[in-house]
C-alpha cells in the first residue's frame, strides 16, 4: 500500500516536472514571446481604429450590425480595460520573465578555449615581424589600448590570448526586462492604491475631492484668446487658462492657490490640474408673466435639462455661444464673449421639437404661459485630480528601459581569439577570430577595421 | 519696391530643390556608380539638410514660436532628420547608393508638409511646455530612423528576391571568387561571373547579411529614440493633463509601433528569422509608423490632432 502510494507520488512528481519543463520551454521560447508581443500590438491597434468609450448606438451607426455587435460583445469598445488586453500583457510579462531566467541569464560568450581560427566566419591571418613572444605582447597592447580586456591562457603548451569587449553589457537585456516589470508594478500600484477623477466648479462655488475631502473653491477663472490670421482664415487660439482657487484641507485652513495649464498644484500627493472650462447659465423662468424663483436661483450646466412644472415639456441647455454672427444669425467661431447666446432644445414628452439660438436676455415661449430667458453666464473651470503612487516606479522603469536599450544596442559583447605562431624569416603569424553574443555579421565591419588597424599599428 | 521673400522661404526652396535634384543624381548613381555623381548627390543631401535646419532656426528666430508643433514643422523636421540620419549611415558604412530613395521620400514629405503651412501661430496652452519642445523632435527623429531602416529593408528584399529568381533559372554553385557582396547570394554570384549585367550590378549592393545588419542598426537608432519620445510624451501628459497615459489614439498607435519594433529586436536574435522575415517585419513596422504619424491625424481625432 505504502509502496503504491510512493510510486504514485513519484509519477505525480515526474508529471509535474514535465509540465513545469513544458511551461518553461513554451513561455521561454522567443517566437512564442514574439507572438504574444504581436498579439499585444494587434489589440493595441484595434483600440486605435475602433473609437473607445462610445455609446452602443454609435457603433451601430458606424459599423454593419454584426461587427458592431462583435465590438460590444468582445468589449472592444473599452479594449484597454478588457480581459483580452490585460491577459495579453500578463502573458507577455510571464513569457519575458521565463525567457529571462531560461535564456538571457545563462547566455554567455563562448568559453576561453582553443578554436579553429579559419573555421570561424570572422577571422584573419596576419604576418608580423618579430618573435612570437614580442608579437603577442604588441598585439595584446593593441587590444588593451582599444578598451579590450586581455587574458592569456595556456592549453597544454599552446598559448592563447582572449580579448573581450563589453562583456558586462550582457546585462543590458536583463535591465530591459526588469524595467518592463518595474513599469508594470508601477501601473498595478496605481490600480491598487491610486485614484483620479474630474470636477467642474462654477465661479464662486466649491467642490470636494471625495477621496481626500479637500474642498476647492473657485474664486475666479480667466482665460486669454488671441485671434490670428492664417492662410485658411481667422483662427482663435486660446493662449492661457488660469484658475484662482482657495483650498481647504483637513487642517481647515483656507489657502489661496493658482492652477494653470501645465502647472498642477500638489495637495499632499494628489495633483490638481487645470483641464477645461465652459459656461453655466442662469435662466429666468416665468409663468403668466410671474417669475418662478425656485428655478431662477440655480445655474444650469451645458447638457442639463429642465422639466417645466405641470407640463410634458422640457428644455435642454445645449451649449453656450459666446458670439452670434449677426449677418447669418448663426453661432460665430469667435470664442470671445461679445454677443452671447445659448442653444436651447425644447422637447415634448421626451422627443425633441426643435433647437433655437436664443440671445442673452431674449427669451422663448414654451407654451401654456411659460417663458424662459437666459440672463447671465457663469464661467466654470474643469479640473482633473489624480493620486498615483506608482509614478516614481514607472519613472524609474522608464529610465532603466532606456539605459537597457542603449546598452543592448551600443555595447556589443565580443570576444577575440588570438593565437601567435612562429613563422619564417623572423616573422610570426597571428591568427585572429571573433565572435559576439549576436552572431558574426553584426561585428563584420568593426572586425575588418580592427584587423586593418592592427596591420598598420603592429607591422 | 519688390517684396523680398522671407529668409525661411528661401531656405525651404533651397532645401526642396537640393533634395529633388540630389534624389535624381543619387538614383542615377544607384545604377551607374560614377563617383562624381555620388559626390555631387552627397553634397546636395548635406546642403539640403543644412538648409532645412537653418530654415527651422530662422523661423524660430523670426517668430519666437517653437516651429515643430504643427504638421508643417513636424514634417519638415521629419525630412531633415531622415536625411541627417541617412547621412550618418552613408558616411559610416558607405551607403550613398541608397541616398536617392531617402532623399526622394524626404522631398515628398517636405513638399506635403509645405501644403500645411498655415503661417505663424502660438501653441495652445497645453503645448506651451518644455516637454513639448523635446518630445516632438525625439519622436520625429525616431520616425526618421525607421524610414532609413525601411529603405534598407526594401533593398534587402529586392536583392533577396532577385537571388531567388536567379536561383530558379539554374542550380547555382558558389563561385569561390565571387565578390563578398554576393557571398550569400550564390545564384547572383554565378550569374555575375558569367557576365550577367543585372547580377553584376547587385554585387555593388552590400551582402544580404550586411543589409540585414543595416536594418537592425537603423532600428537600433529608432527604437531608443521612440522609447525616449514616448517617455517624454508621458512626462508631458502627466504635467498637462494629469495622467501620463491616456490611451489617446496617437500615443496608443505609437505604443503599437513600439511593440512591433521590440518584437523585431527579438526576431532578429533568431537565425531562422533574421533576414527575410525580419526585413518584412521592418516594412510592417514602418507602415505602422506612417499610420501613427499621419494616418491617426487624418482618420482619427484625439488630443494629438495637429489641427488647430
Ligand atoms: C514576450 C516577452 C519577451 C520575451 C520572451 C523576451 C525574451 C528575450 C530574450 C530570450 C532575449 C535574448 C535574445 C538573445 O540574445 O538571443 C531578449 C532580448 C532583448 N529583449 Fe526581450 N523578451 C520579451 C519582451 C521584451 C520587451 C517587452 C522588451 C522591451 C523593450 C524587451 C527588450 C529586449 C531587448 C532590448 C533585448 C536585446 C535585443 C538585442 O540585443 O538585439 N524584451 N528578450
Amino acid at each position: 500500500m505504502a509502496r503504491a502510494q510512493s510510486l504514485r507520488d513519484v509519477t505525480l512528481r515526474l508529471n509535474q516536472d514535465s509540465l513545469w519543463q513544458r511551461f518553461l520551454r513554451t513561455f521561454g521560447n522567443v517566437p512564442f514571446g514574439v507572438s504574444l508581443l504581436a498579439l499585444w500590438g494587434l489589440l493595441t491597434l484595434i483600440g486605435v481604429v475602433v473609437a473607445q468609450g462610445q455609446a452602443p448606438d454609435a457603433y451601430f451607426a458606424g459599423y454593419p450590425a454584426p461587427i458592431a455587435r462583435a465590438i460590444l460583445r468582445m468589449n472592444f469598445d473599452d479594449i484597454y480595460h478588457s480581459v483580452w488586453y490585460l491577459a495579453s500583457i500578463a502573458l507577455v510579462l510571464v513569457s519575458m520573465t521565463t525567457a529571462t531566467f531560461t535564456k538571457v541569464i545563462p547566455r554567455r560568450l563562448p568559453p576561453y578555449r582553443p578554436v579553429k581560427v579559419d573555421a570561424i566566419p570572422l577571422h584573419a591571418n596576419l604576418t608580423v615581424k618579430g618573435d612570437p613572444a614580442s608579437v603577442r605582447e604588441r598585439v595584446e597592447a593593441f587590444f588593451v589600448k582599444r578598451g579590450f580586456t586581455v587574458r592569456r591562457r595556456d592549453f597544454e603548451g599552446s598559448e592563447w590570448s582572449f580579448a573581450d569587449r563589453f562583456n558586462w553589457a550582457r546585462i543590458g537585456v536583463l535591465v530591459n526586462h526588469l524595467a518592463i516589470l518595474i513599469i508594470a508594478a508601477g501601473t498595478i500600484l496605481y490600480w491598487a492604491r491610486g485614484f483620479s477623477g474630474q470636477t467642474a466648479i462654477l465661479t464662486g462655488e466649491a467642490a470636494q475631492i471625495p477621496q481626500t475631502h479637500d474642498i476647492i473653491h473657485l474664486d475666479a477663472f480667466s482665460y486669454a484668446i488671441q485671434p490670428i490670421i492664417t492662410k485658411s482664415g481667422m483662427v482663435y487660439q486660446p493662449i492661457d487658462y488660469v484658475s484662482r482657487v482657495t483650498v481647504t484641507r483637513r487642517d481647515g485652513v483656507p489657502t489661496p492657490m493658482v492652477v494653470r495649464v501645465n502647472h498642477p498644484i500638489d495637495l499632499d500627493g494628489t495633483l490638481l490640474y487645470q483641464a477645461s472650462y465652459g459656461f453655466g447659465m442662469r435662466f429666468a423662468l416665468t409663468h403668466d408673466g410671474k417669475s418662478v424663483p425656485a428655478l431662477t436661483d440655480r445655474t444650469m450646466m451645458e447638457g442639463e435639462a429642465l422639466q417645466i412644472p405641470g407640463t410634458s415639456r422640457s428644455v435642454v441647455y445645449e451649449r453656450f455661444v459666446p458670439t452670434i454672427d449677426r449677418r447669418t444669425g448663426m453661432p460665430s467661431a469667435d470664442p470671445r464673449i461679445t454677443d452671447p447666446a445659448v442653444v436651447l432644445t425644447v422637447a415634448d414628452a421626451g422627443s425633441a421639437i426643435g433647437s433655437v439660438l436664443v440671445p442673452l436676455h431674449a427669451g422663448i415661449d414654451l407654451g401654456n404661459g411659460w417663458r424662459i430667458v437666459p440672463v447671465r453666464d457663469v464661467v466654470y473651470s474643469g479640473f482633473q485630480y489624480r493620486y498615483d503612487p506608482g509614478v516614481p516606479l514607472v519613472a524609474v522603469g522608464a529610465g532603466l528601459l532606456l539605459v537597457g536599450l542603449v546598452i543592448s544596442f551600443y555595447f556589443l559583447p565580443a570576444r577575440l581569439f588570438v593565437r601567435v605562431d612562429p613563422g619564417t624569416g623572423g616573422f610570426s603569424t597571428v591568427g585572429l577570430a571573433a565572435t559576439t553574443v549576436k552572431g558574426y555579421d553584426i561585428f563584420e565591419t568593426q572586425f575588418h577595421e580592427l584587423v586593418s588597424h592592427l596591420e598598420s599599428e603592429v607591422p | 519696391m519688390p517684396h523680398a521673400m522671407p529668409l525661411d522661404e528661401v531656405l525651404m526652396i533651397l532645401a526642396l530643390s537640393s533634395y529633388a535634384v540630389g534624389a535624381l543624381v543619387l538614383v542615377v548613381y544607384f545604377f551607374s556608380r560614377e563617383d562624381w555623381l555620388r559626390n555631387f548627390g552627397a553634397t546636395l543631401a548635406v546642403a539640403g539638410c543644412a538648409a532645412q535646419f537653418a530654415q527651422l532656426a530662422a523661423r524660430y528666430a523670426e517668430t519666437h514660436v517653437w516651429p515643430l508643433l504643427n504638421l508643417y514643422g513636424s514634417l519638415s523636421l521629419f525630412a531633415a532628420m531622415s536625411v541627417a540620419i541617412f547621412i550618418g549611415f552613408a558616411f559610416r558604412y558607405r551607403l550613398w547608393f541608397a541616398g536617392g530613395f531617402v532623399l526622394a521620400i524626404a522631398a515628398i514629405f517636405l513638399a506635403y508638409g509645405v501644403t500645411w503651412n498655415e503661417g505663424v501661430m502660438p501653441a495652445v496652452p497645453s503645448l506651451q511646455s518644455y516637454w513639448a519642445k523635446i518630445h516632438v523632435p525625439l519622436v520625429v527623429s525616431a520616425y526618421a530612423a525607421f524610414l532609413v531602416s525601411f529603405v534598407f529593408s526594401v533593398l534587402y528584399l529586392v536583392k533577396y528576391y532577385a537571388e531567388r529568381r536567379y536561383a530558379r533559372r539554374d542550380v547555382p554553385s558558389v563561385a569561390p571568387s565571387a565578390p563578398a557582396a554576393l557571398r550569400d547570394a550564390p545564384a547572383l554570384a554565378a550569374a555575375a561571373q558569367s557576365g550577367d549585367a543585372v547580377a553584376t550590378w547587385f554585387a555593388t549592393l552590400p551582402s544580404l547579411a550586411q543589409l540585414d545588419i543595416l536594418v537592425y542598426r537603423a532600428i537600433a537608432v529608432g527604437l531608443p529614440l521612440l522609447t525616449l519620445g514616448v517617455i517624454t510624451g508621458a512626462a508631458w501628459a502627466h504635467e498637462a493633463w494629469g495622467a501620463y497615459w491616456q490611451w489617446d489614439p496617437k500615443e496608443t498607435a505609437a505604443l503599437a509601433s513600439w511593440i512591433l519594433y521590440a518584437a523585431y529586436m527579438h526576431l532578429h536574435t533568431r537565425n531562422a528569422w533574421r533576414g527575410l522575415r525580419s526585413s518584412w517585419w521592418s516594412v510592417l513596422g514602418f507602415v505602422s509608423i506612417i499610420f501613427c504619424y499621419l494616418g491617426v491625424n487624418i482618420w482619427i481625432s484625439g488630443l494629438h490632432s495637429y489641427k488647430v
